[in-house]
């Protein structure tokens, strides 16, 4: 397999921008996916821990399955969600990790981190944070987190192997990386793969 | 791709119809698009 990118890194990252800035800023417009309570509804999230929160935490959840399906994040663990959005993800990890944990949402669009902001806000959590920047380059310290959650993100990255490096750099020994994304069973053609229009439509 | 990264004890979930019902729905199928939740482990 060729380690040449399908498409421009940067150019598919602006795409992403531009959509997910639609999502942030009016999450009831209508996208070719669900959004809010009824996807996490879909996807299995607990109605008792999604009803806790408002709907600014909520509405703009854009995910693909559910990343805590794979085992609850512990009391006390340091948690970073990579491509965190509205934060619906992180406000759930954090009700996981409980006072003594703490939360990095890292995502590089204005307006999502602005939605998650004033929602943690809103929310009276101290232990949660959210960080501009892209996720091929985090600013997080070597080995600093216990796990790495993300929900939908890593396949709108054009170098996915760097991802993958960029996570176990900031995971410690030992720690997880509890991921949901979509994968395909039918191979995309070539030319549909360096469509950059079709990576987020 | 996560094995070539060095992660280890890889567990892949059920699949799940992210798109079922979405605008999206259609492109899915064409190409069996499912929603996954993968864990996965830093070596200690």
């Amino acid at each position: 397999m060729s380690d040449a990118l399908p498409v421009d890194a940067a150019a598919l990252r602006e795409e992403v921008k531009t959509k997910y800035r639609e999502v942030a800023v009016n999450p009831h417009a209508g996208f070719h996916f669900h959004t809010g309570r009824p996807l996490a509804r879909r996807l299995g999230y607990a109605d008792a821990v999604v009803a806790r929160l408002p709907d600014s935490a909520v509405e703009a959840f854009a995910g693909v399955g559910n990343p805590f399906s794979q085992g609850a994040l512990r009391p006390g663990e340091r948690v970073i969600d990579l491509g965190s959005g509205g934060g619906f993800d992180c406000f759930v990890a954090a009700g996981q990790v409980g006072p003594e944990g703490r939360v990095v949402g890292v995502d590089m669009t204005e307006e999502m981190l602005h939605r998650s902001r004033a929602a943690a806000t809103a929310l009276g959590l101290g232990n949660v944070e959210f960080r501009p920047g892209i996720i091929e380059d985090l600013t997080v310290e070597d080995g600093w987190a216990d796990a790495v959650i993300s929900n939908g993100v890593i396949n709108l990255c054009a170098d996915k192997r760097r991802v993958f490096t960029e996570i176990m750099r900031v995971l410690r020994p030992g720690g997880r990386l509890q991921f949901a994304d979509i994968a395909n069973g039918k191979e995309v053609p070539a030319g549909a793969l360096r469509n950059i229009d079709l990576w987020t439509d | 791709m996560l094995e070539q990264s060095g992660f280890v004890n890889i567990q892949i979930g059920p699949a799940v119809d992210t798109f079922g019902g979405a605008g999206g729905e259609s492109k899915a199928r064409l190409f069996e698009v499912f929603g996954y939740a993968f864990l996965a482990h830093k070596p200690t």
